[in-house]
């Protein structure tokens, strides 16, 4: 990595303090790394080693305790709630092992709910949510609610609706946690396919299968980064 | 502002059974006021629409009957007329009461009842043929009558009978008069009279000098009214040697005996208007809160992607409105079609006044019914959702 590419995310010494009554949990205890722009990076870890609260903290969901936070240039441990809602907005896509769609609401909807936080008009959201779908091979589904689709497709509604505000960084918490193997082969291939349109992505698992589809796994352990490595499936250079 | 309107519709259609249990009851309660208060306004309307017909200028005057003696107290038609004459202002007066008689005109009859009527008219319906009496009917005490549209219809009239004569008893008056059914109100019912003649005749042909049950007099100064009203009392106890009490009844006082009944009632109504309202408001309070319990995942979801909390209060807020608004506008619909039906039905029925129905006053009893609820029952659950923090809200089973 001789070229240096533009940074996406910079994280410098980050701790995460949970306090519970009299004791605290540090979940996070000095975590620093850079991703760039068009990464696509599997953080791996035990249960209880901090992955979810790693990935708060890099979807602006939560602050870190200390340490700094960069996201495509802009610091985000000094911004108040509505800004950091602006972040996610803008600057975010989130894919969840629960999928996390809205019932008894067509994918189109679904796919163009952000928009409609971003005050779009609803033809032009409309418009761009199917695209999406189309994106995700899902051009036949657009009308469909979530419980008349399958969780693989489901999980595709959800990856269109991360993408659909053209965010800078795709973050995915266990998006296979809950399809079957087959499936989860489809939605890895998805995000392949993302990546190589130039997504950056950062995805947590368990599943080292699943990690070995990444350029790049950073596993983590008691709050601590114990390994960051490219794996084969990085292009060499 | 629109698009968080149709988001909001589209949340509230898409949980269509949830919606519509939720507003039940504001459904309900703003029906219930709403028909109530149409009924209280028709019943209104039917007794001011009673009054309508009574001169607006007369008063009547009665023995009070809380004395020792009642007796005492009775007044005879010469006394009335003496007082007439001897009060300022008073320019008639007529005994009360009416005798019930078989009354024939040519092969139709019917049991009517007789009452006294002056020149100066006491009941101001609108006369359909003939005329009032004359000045020198009531001062020779004629054998004529006028009939009322009750007395019209019993005998059969048709067309126009002045000139003919009925029998009535033994007697016979020669019609000069038919009055119209009163444009408001149920005369009749109240005046207790299908034909009137001449006080006089009243007085030769049925009291004969027996007391009466009271008198109306008419004044001429419609300003001075309360005055002529004590000075006629002062008059009659006097009359009596101080021995005797009497009351008097006037449009107003009437009026306002029927205001304080209607006073009564709108009280009973906003009663049941704010009982309702508490009801329902914790009804939307309670189900909103369920919603937001249930949906917690959901608005985890949608402050994970961007929104902000006043987006997500607006949401809440919006929806909360949205569904005390439609439960408002329902409730009205079938209030004002219920209290319409039984308004038409039993007041209508009854007393032949068609009471404006008040649209304007149940349009607004049904917008701040709205109003209030989404104010104090809505906002509580917006701000509980728009509180959520994302990591637990999508954490949330
Ligand atoms: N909201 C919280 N309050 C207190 N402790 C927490 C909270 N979230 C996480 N933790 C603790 O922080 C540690 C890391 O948790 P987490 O980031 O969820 O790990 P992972 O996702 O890798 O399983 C755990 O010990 C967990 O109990
Ligand atoms: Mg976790």
């Amino acid at each position: 990595m001789n070229e240096a590419p533009r940074p996406v995310i910079v994280l410098r010494e980050v701790t995460k303090t949970y306090a519970l009554g009299e004791i605290s949990v540090q979940a996070l205890r000095g975590v620093s790394f850079r991703i760039a722009a068009g990464e696509y990076v599997a953080i791996m870890g035990p249960s209880g080693s901090g992955k979810s609260t790693l990935m708060n903290t890099l979807g602006c969901l939560d602050r870190p305790s200390t340490g700094s936070y960069e996201l495509d240039g802009v610091d985000v441990g000094t911004l108040g709630d509505n800004a950091l809602a602006a972040i996610r907005l803008k600057k975010l896509g989130f894919v969840f092992q629960g999928f996390n769609l809205l019932a008894r609401t067509s994918a189109l909807k679904n796919v163009a709910l952000p928009l409609f936080y971003a005050g779009m008009p609803s033809r032009a959201r409309n418009a761009a949510a199917a695209d999406r779908l189309r994106e995700v091979g899902l051009a036949d589904r657009l009308d469909h609610k979530p419980n008349e689709l399958s969780g693989g497709q489901q999980q595709r509604v959800a990856i269109a609706r991360a993408l659909v505000n053209d965010p800078a960084v795709v973050l995915a918490d266990e998006p296979t946690g809950n399809l079957d193997s087959q499936t989860s082969e489809e939605i890895m291939a998805l995000f392949e396919q993302l990546n190589a349109a130039g997504r950056t992505i950062i995805m947590v698992t368990h599943d080292e299968e699943v990690a070995a589809h990444a350029k790049r796994v950073i596993r983590v352990r008691d709050g601590l980064i114990v390994a960051d490595e490219r794996t084969a499936a990085a292009p060499i250079g | 502002m629109l698009q968080y309107l149709l988001e909001a519709l589209g949340v509230l259609w898409a949980n269509k059974t949830r919606s519509f249990l939720t507003t039940l009851g504001l459904i309900i309660g703003v029906m219930a006021v709403i028909a109530i208060q149409i009924l209280g306004s028709g019943m209104a309307g039917a007794v001011t629409g009673v009054l309508g017909a009574i001169n607006d200028k007369s008063f009547s005057i009665f023995p009070n009957a809380r004395q020792a003696d009642f007796t005492r107290a009775a007044i005879s038609v010469a006394e009335i007329d003496r007082a007439t004459r001897t009060v300022p202002n008073l320019v008639a007066g007529i005994p009360l009461g009416s005798t019930t008689l078989e009354v024939r005109l040519g092969t139709a009859h019917a049991k009517l009842r007789l009452a006294a009527e002056s020149d100066r008219r006491f009941i101001t319906s609108p006369i359909r043929y003939g005329i009032g009496f004359t000045r020198e009917q009531i001062a020779a005490g004629a054998h004529v009558c006028i009939l009322l549209d009750t007395a019209a219809a019993k005998l059969q009239v048709d067309g126009d009978p002045v000139g003919r004569s009925i029998r009535a008893g033994d007697r016979r008056y020669t019609i000069v008069g038919v009055l119209a059914k009163s444009t408001s109100g149920i005369v009749p019912n109240v005046i207790q009279s299908d034909v009137l003649i001449p006080y006089t005749s009243y007085e030769r042909d049925y009291a004969r000098g027996r007391p009466v049950l009271g008198a109306r007099f008419l004044v001429g100064d419609a300003g001075r009214l309360i005055d002529t009203e004590n000075a006629t009392l002062a008059y009659f106890t006097a009359l009596k040697h101080g021995r005797a009490l009497y009351q008097t009844i006037d449009r107003k006082t009437f009026a306002s005996a029927v205001d304080g009944i209607f006073a009564g009632l709108t009280l009973i109504v906003a009663l049941i208007g704010a009982v309702s309202l508490v009801v329902a408001g914790i009804g939307i309070l309670n189900i909103m809160l369920v919603s937001v319990a249930e949906r917690t995942r959901e608005i985890g979801l949608r402050k994970a992607i961007g929104a902000t909390r006043f987006q997500v209060l607006a949401q809440f807020f919006i929806e909360a409105l949205l569904l005390s608004s439609i439960g408002c506008a329902m409730g009205l619909v079938l209030g004002l079609a219920i209290g319409a039906g039984v308004n038409e039905i039993a007041l209508v029925q009854i007393s032949g006044v068609v009471a404006p129905i008040p649209w304007l006053r149940s349009v607004l009893i049904a917008t701040s019914f709205a109003t209030i609820v989404t104010l104090v029952f809505g906002t509580y659950p917006a701000y509980r959702a728009a509180q959520l923090d994302p990591i637990e809200a999508l954490r949330y089973e």
